[in-house]
């Protein structure tokens, strides 16, 4: 089975308990988003990105509303079905990387691999092709502490595609980054997107990233202010 | 995709364990304290445990009749308690070192018992191997302290069976007690929420 709209929002609401202030983080958004689209999620901090980043990778549950992953309606799934979504399903990339600071650019990469059930030979090989596509074939046994930002954000982004997820979601990819570094990081993703047709949700503030992007939504206090075409 | 699949992800304890010992290995520092730990404690055990064994040697060939006092026993089970509290200390420590390799974890599609696994796995190293230097510290200081007492020979005539089967117990015993001291903060780590840990700045 295979839905157009790889996500779907519908009614989005997130609200946090400050105290006796509650904080409506998402007030209700709608959003379709088509298999192979590359979008950009624009808004002042604040605005609801990060919240709404977490709710469509199922690390949060909405308060209302609901998040369909080709066409699942993930509140709906167990701890299990949850975790082999993530695991299969959908690639994070998020802004510090957050990379198994032990283990080397190899075993994180191929790290996905082991949860999604694969022999460990053939976990290690996709890894080692992984990381030669997004140029890092001769830093393989390299630990996190010892490559460059921009190095290290590849090897992220070799993680994210090592279980071949229909999704990548990316939270401020460009955010840790100097200007260069940020625009080869941008045409690596821009490139998978295109070339594997994987369905590529950005949160950013980066303008070369929206540029880049086919489609803009613009957020604004928990709610879409505008979609844009890219 | 593979729709027939079933959807569940794996870990194995043998992933577990590879993970395991490359945390062991490259966080070696504080793996250390653990062991030391454990060593410590299980030694002043297996000191009394084995002073026992050859003062009883020692009596039955007709030697004096020195004997462990009960009391002895209280401080080793002070001892170990003080271990396995170093021990849940330490590895509460470790959980909040690694709160963002966690949600990390969690994000590529662990569950909350790998998490639980992935720390008894380090755990279990730990024990057996502060328990293995602990066995030794305490044979070795049980021959010394009894040595002056019934003659440093007495350890050759004490029953070998004896003597293994207090190896296997103190081993066993280190790597228990290792272990239950870390359920609690394996527990806690498990219960990370992974946008809470994704966030911590530590």
């Amino acid at each position: 089975m295979s839905y157009e709209n790889v996500i779907e929002l519908r009614d989005l609401q997130r609200y946090y308990q400050m105290g006796a202030e509650t904080v409506k983080a998402l007030d209700g958004v709608d959003l379709e988003i088509k298999r192979g689209e590359y979008l950009s999620i624009v808004g002042p901090s604040g605005s609801g990105k990060t919240t709404l980043f977490n709710l469509v990778g199922g690390l949060d549950k909405p308060t209302k509303g609901s998040v369909f992953i080709d066409g699942v309606d993930i509140s709906q799934l167990d701890a299990y079905e949850l975790a082999w979504l993530r695991c299969r399903k959908i690639g994070y990339i998020f802004q510090s990387f957050n990379l198994i600071q032990v283990l080397t650019a190899l075993e994180n990469v191929s790290l996905p691999t082991v949860f999604a059930g694969t022999p460990h030979d053939e976990g290690l090989k996709k890894a080692e092709k992984l990381l030669e596509q997004v140029g890092l074939g001769e830093r393989l046994h390299h630990r996190p502490t010892e490559l460059s930002a921009g190095q290290q954000q590849r090897v992220a982004i070799a993680r994210a595609l090592a279980n071949d997820p229909a999704i990548i979601l990316a939270d401020e990819p460009t955010g840790n980054l100097d200007l260069n570094t940020g625009m080869e990081i941008i045409d690596l993703l821009h490139g998978l997107n295109k070339m594997r047709g994987l369905t590529l949700v950005a949160a950013t503030h980066d303008l070369k990233m929206i540029k880049a992007s086919d489609r803009i939504v613009w957020m604004r206090d928990g709610v879409v202010e505008k979609v844009e075409r890219g | 995709m593979n729709e027939e699949a079933p959807m569940r992800v794996q870990f194995t304890l043998m992933d577990a364990v590879r993970l395991g010992h490359e945390y062991i290995r490259r966080r070696l520092d504080r793996s250390l304290i653990n062991i030391a730990s454990i060593a410590l404690g299980l030694s002043f055990y297996t000191t009394m445990v084995i002073s026992d064994l050859l003062y009883s040697t020692s009596a039955r060939l007709g030697g004096g009749q020195v004997a462990v006092e009960s009391y002895q026993y209280w401080l080793v089970a002070v001892a170990l308690v003080v271990s396995i509290v170093g021990i849940t200390n330490a590895m509460l420590i470790a959980v909040y070192e690694r709160y963002r390799e966690i949600g990390t974890m969690k994000c590529l599609g662990a569950l909350d018992k790998h998490i639980v696994l992935l720390f008894l796995v380090e755990s279990f190293y730990q024990g057996l191997l502060g328990g293995l230097i602990g066995f030794v510290l305490g044979l070795a200081s049980a021959v010394v302290i009894t040595g002056f007492a019934a003659g440093f020979d007495i350890v050759l005539y004490a029953p070998k069976l004896s003597l293994v089967s207090i190896f296997v117990g103190s081993v066993s015993l280190a790597t228990a007690l290792s272990m239950v001291a870390t359920l609690y903060p394996a527990w806690r780590a498990s219960q990370l929420n992974p946008v809470e840990a994704l966030r911590y700045e530590l």
